[in-house]
C-alpha cells in the first residue's frame, strides 16, 4: 500500500461514496486490520455513522471481515485493501465491454451490479426491466425473461459470480446490504484465509427462479401514494426462490478478456488481421481451459484451429500451417509450438506476449518523455542487459556528448541503473567497470506508481475545475431546472427562451470550455487506466513465476 | 674498407652521414652503415640533422607496422622523448617537416586536442580517424540520420535483404524498434552469408501505439516528482495541465 495507491483510493472513494466513507476507509487502508472500537477511537465518528460507512465498504466488497487475532471470543475485525478499491476506476471499461459482448441489457446488468455492490438476481432483473422499460416507446416494455437468459447467459461466461457467505453462520442475508455484525458476538472458529467466490462449487450456478412479467415504466405523481402501500405488500409476497443468494461481478473473468483483446490487438498492428484472427480463436478455445494465472494456453491442435476457425474467415488448411509457423517464428513469441501430433501443436505464451507488451509500454514512455535517440538507447540496454559507456556510444551511433547527456538524464529519472564491477577489492573508480543496465520489473513497478499519481492529480485537477466554476453550475442547473417545469406546466415560447437569457453568451461559452474540459480529463483517465491494467496484469504475473 | 685509414675513414662517413647519404646503424657487433637510396637522399637535403633525427623517429613507426596495426602513428610528446630534444626544437621541426611534406598531422578522434604525426603518404587508420562516420573528426550524425531513414525505407519495400557493411546502421535500426533480425540458416557460398549463417532484416511496424499515460501532460511532466497538492506545483495550478486542456 504505497502513498500514491492510498491518495488515489481515497479520491475514488470519496468520489464515489462520500466524506465519511472515504475517511473510514483511508484510516482503514493505513492501518490495517482493526477492530470496531478502534476505528471509533481512531476516527472519531460517531458509532452510527460508522456503522453505516462499513456496510458501504462491505456491500461493495471492498471491506472484509473476520474474526479477531485473540481467537474466537474477540471482536471482529476489518480489513480493506487497495486492489478492490482502485478497481472502481476501471468500471466504465466494463460497463463497455459488456455492452459490447451483450448489448444494452448486458450492460445495464452490469451497471447496476456495480453500482450496487451485492444484489440477487430477481432484483436486479426487475430494476434492469424497468430501465429499459422507461426508455423504450410507449406501449412496449421489457420483458423478464428476456433480462433472465441476459444474466444467465453473463453467469455462464462467468463474468458474474455469485457472493461467497459471510464467514459465519449469521442472519441470512436479503436482498438489502449485508447486515452489520455487532461486536462481541460469539463466532464459530474459522480459518484465518477468507474463503473467496470460486472456491464454493455453485458459484456459476444459476438458480431456478420463478420471474414472470414485464417491466414496469415510472408512474406519474398522483397514483405514487396509493401504489407505493400496494407495492410494499406485493414486494414482501412476493418470493422469487432465490433469497440468501446474491450476486457480484466477477472483475478476474473480465481482467481475461482485457488481456486477450491486449493480446489480439499486439498481434494485429504487428502481423495482420488474419494471424490476429487465429489467435482470437486459440484464446477463445482456451476461455474456460486455462486458469487465470498460467504461463500459457493449453495446446491446441492445429486441426481443431482450423475447424474453430470462423467461417467467414475461409483460409486454406496450409495457410493457416504457414500463418502458425509465422507466428511462431516472431521475435515478439507471442505463440510457441508444443508439440508435432494432431498437425502441430501450439500455445499462447501469455506471461511473454505480457512482458512483452509491457516492454513495448516502457519504451513508449521514454520515447515521448526523452525523444527518440534516448529511445533507442534505452532499447539498446534493454536487449543488450550491460553496456559501458563506450560501447552505448558505438552501438547506437549517437555522439558521445549526447550519449552521455542522455544516460545521464535517464539515470537521474531512475529509469537506468548504474552496475560496478571492480576488477580489485577496493572498488577503485579508475579500476572498475562502470555498467548501464535496464531492469524491467523495478521500472515497471515504478512507472505503475507513477500512473497511479497521474491518475489521483487528473481527478483532483476536475474537482478543482467543477469548484472553480460551481457558482455558474448551480446557475444553470437552477436555470434548466426552471426550464423544465416551465415545459411541463406548457408555457408560452417567449417565456421559455426569457429564461433561456438568464445565461449570457460569455457564461454559456464557459459552461462549454468546462464541459470540454471535464471530458477530456476523464477520457485521460481512462487511458491512463489502460497503461495500469497492462502493468498490473505483467507485475502479476512475474509474482506467480517467481 | 682496409686500404683507408680510420681517421679518413671516419671523416668521409661523417661527410656522408651530413648529406643524407648513409644511414647510421647500432648492431650487437658495432657500428653498420648503409647506403641510402637516392629517393631517400634527396627528401633530405637541405634539412639538418635534428630534422633527421625527428623522422627517422616518425619512420620508425611506420617500420612497426606489420606488427601492431594501428600504431602508425606518434605523438609529438613521444617524438620529444624518443629524439630528446627539447620542445620548442621539436615544434619547429615538425612544422618545417609538415611544409615540406615529408609528414602530417591528424587530429586524434580519441582526444581532439592532441595531434598526431605519420608519414606523409600512409593513410591514416580506423581508430584514429574513426572509420566511415568521421569527416575532420566530427561525428557526421546527419549523415548516420539520413543513412538510418533511407535503410528504413528501402528495406520498408523489400522483404528479405542481405547487408554487408551498412549492418551497424541496420542494428540502429533494430534499437529504434522499426526493423527486426532473422538468422537463418544458409548455405555457405550465398551471397552474404557468414558462417554458414544469414542475417535477414524485416521492416515491422511498432506493436503497441503510444501508451496512455503518455496522452496526459502528467506523462511527460519535467516536475512530475515535486507535484504536489497544496504545494507550489500542484494539479490545481498545473500550467501544463492548462495548456492541455484548452488545445
Amino acid at each position: 500500500m504505497t502513498a500514491q495507491e492510498v491518495r488515489l483510493c481515497g479520491l475514488l472513494l470519496q468520489e464515489h461514496f462520500g466524506e465519511m466513507v472515504e475517511k473510514v476507509g483511508t484510516h482503514l487502508l493505513k492501518s490495517g486490520a482493526q477492530n470496531l472500537r478502534m476505528i471509533l477511537h481512531e476516527t472519531g465518528i460517531s458509532l452510527d455513522l460508522l456503522k453505516k460507512s462499513l456496510c458501504v465498504l462491505v456491500q461493495h466488497g471492498a471491506c472484509v471481515f473476520s474474526s479477531g487475532r485473540k481467537g474466537p471470543g474477540s471482536p471482529t475485525e476489518y480489513r480493506t485493501s487497495c486492489d478492490r478499491i482502485l478497481r472502481i476506476l476501471r468500471y466504465p471499461r466494463y460497463i463497455y465491454t459488456a455492452k459490447t459482448l451483450y448489448g444494452d441489457t448486458g450492460e445495464l446488468i452490469i451497471e447496476e451490479l456495480l453500482q450496487r455492490g451485492h444484489m440477487t438476481m430477481s432484483s436486479t432483473v426487475k430494476t434492469v426491466a424497468d430501465r429499459l422499460t422507461q426508455n423504450m416507446e410507449d406501449g412496449r416494455s421489457m420483458d423478464y425473461n428476456d433480462v433472465s437468459n441476459s444474466f444467465s447467459n453473463l453467469v455462464e461466461t462467468h463474468f458474474l459470480q455469485r457472493c461467497p457467505p459471510p464467514p459465519r453462520a449469521g442472519p441470512k442475508e436479503s436482498a438489502t446490504p449485508a447486515p452489520h455484525p455487532v461486536p462481541g458476538t460469539p463466532t464459530p472458529l474459522i480459518s484465518t484465509a477468507l474463503p473467496t467466490a470460486e472456491s464454493f462449487p455453485d458459484c456459476y450456478k444459476v438458480p431456478h427462479v420463478t420471474l414472470t412479467g414485464r417491466g414496469k415504466r415510472p408512474l406519474s405523481s398522483e397514483d405514487v401514494d396509493d401504489q407505493r402501500n400496494s407495492k410494499k405488500a406485493k414486494m414482501d409476497s412476493e418470493t422469487h426462490g432465490d433469497e440468501g443468494i446474491c450476486w457480484q461481478v466477477n472483475f478476474e473473468r473480465f481482467h481475461l478478456h482485457f488481456r486477450d483483446q491486449a493480446i489480439i490487438s499486439a498481434v494485429a498492428n504487428k502481423l495482420d488481421q488474419t494471424s490476429s484472427e487465429i489467435v482470437r480463436t486459440m484464446l477463445r478455445m482456451s476461455e474456460v481451459t486455462t486458469s487465470p494465472s498460467a504461463t500459457c494456453t493449453k495446446p491446441l491442435s492445429a486441426n481443431e484451429i482450423f475447424r474453430s476457425l470462423p467461417t467467414n474467415y475461409n483460409i486454406a488448411r496450409p495457410i493457416l500451417d504457414q500463418y502458425l509457423t509465422l507466428l511462431v517464428d516472431d521475435p515478439m513469441e507471442f505463440v510457441g509450438k508444443a508439440g508435432e501430433s494432431g498437425g502441430g501443436m501450439y500455445v499462447v505464451n501469455m506471461h511473454r506476449a505480457l512482458a512483452n507488451l509491457a516492454r513495448a509500454t516502457l519504451e513508449s514512455v521514454v520515447q515521448e518523455r526523452f525523444g527518440s535517440r534516448s529511445a533507442r538507447i534505452f532499447r539498446l540496454l534493454l536487449r543488450k542487459r550491460h553496456l559501458e559507456q563506450k560501447q552505448v556510444e558505438d552501438f547506437a551511433m549517437i555522439p558521445a556528448k549526447e550519449a552521455k547527456d542522455m544516460l545521464y538524464s535517464l539515470l537521474s529519472q531512475n529509469l537506468v541503473q548504474l552496475q560496478e564491477v571492480p576488477k580489485t577489492p577496493d572498488y577503485a573508480p579508475s579500476r572498475t567497470f562502470y555498467l548501464y543496465t535496464v531492469n524491467q520489473l523495478p521500472t515497471a513497478r515504478m512507472l505503475l506508481q507513477n500512473c497511479y499519481k497521474t491518475v489521483a492529480n487528473l481527478i483532483e485537477r476536475r474537482l478543482y475545475e467543477s469548484k472553480e466554476s460551481k457558482r455558474l453550475l448551480e446557475k444553470s442547473q437552477r436555470i434548466e431546472a426552471i426550464l423544465a417545469s416551465l415545459q411541463a406546466s406548457g408555457a408560452e415560447p417567449e417565456q421559455l427562451t426569457e429564461v433561456e437569457e438568464m445565461i449570457t453568451a460569455p457564461e454559456k461559452q464557459q459552461l462549454d470550455a468546462l464541459r470540454l474540459h471535464i471530458n477530456k480529463l476523464d477520457s485521460a483517465e481512462n487511458q491512463v487506466d489502460e497503461t495500469i491494467f497492462l502493468i498490473e496484469s505483467y507485475v502479476n504475473s512475474t509474482k506467480t513465476t517467481s | 674498407m682496409p686500404h683507408l685509414d680510420p681517421q679518413q675513414r671516419a671523416l668521409a662517413i661523417n661527410k656522408l652521414l651530413s648529406l643524407g647519404q648513409l644511414d647510421l646503424l647500432r648492431n650487437s657487433s658495432g657500428l653498420l652503415y648503409r647506403m641510402k637510396d637516392g629517393q631517400g637522399a634527396s627528401k633530405m637535403k637541405g634539412s639538418d640533422n635534428q630534422e633527421k633525427l625527428v623522422y627517422q623517429v616518425i619512420e620508425a613507426q611506420e617500420t612497426k607496422k606489420p606488427l601492431r596495426e594501428s600504431c602508425v602513428w606518434i605523438w609529438s610528446r613521444d617524438i620529444r622523448f624518443k629524439s630528446n630534444l627539447p620542445l620548442t626544437e621539436v615544434n619547429k621541426i615538425l612544422k618545417n617537416l609538415e611544409s615540406k611534406k615529408l609528414i602530417k598531422a591528424v587530429k586524434s578522434v580519441a582526444a581532439s586536442k592532441k595531434k598526431v604525426y605519420m608519414l606523409y603518404n600512409i593513410q591514416p587508420d580506423r581508430s584514429v580517424t574513426g572509420g566511415a562516420w568521421y569527416s575532420d573528426q566530427d561525428f557526421e550524425s546527419e549523415f548516420v540520420e539520413v543513412l538510418n531513414q533511407q535503410c528504413f525505407k528501402f528495406l520498408q519495400s523489400k522483404v528479405d535483404l542481405s547487408m554487408d557493411d551498412i549492418e551497424t546502421i541496420l542494428n540502429t535500426l533494430i534499437y529504434d524498434g522499426k526493423v527486426e533480425l532473422t538468422v537463418i540458416a544458409a548455405k555457405e557460398g550465398t551471397v552474404g552469408s557468414v558462417d554458414g549463417q544469414m542475417k535477414l532484416y524485416r521492416g515491422v511496424n511498432a506493436v503497441l501505439l503510444p501508451t496512455g499515460m503518455v496522452r496526459t501532460p502528467c506523462g511527460l511532466c519535467p516536475v512530475f516528482d515535486d507535484c504536489q497538492e497544496g504545494g507550489e506545483i500542484s494539479p490545481s495550478n498545473c500550467i501544463y495541465m492548462t495548456e492541455w486542456l484548452d488545445f
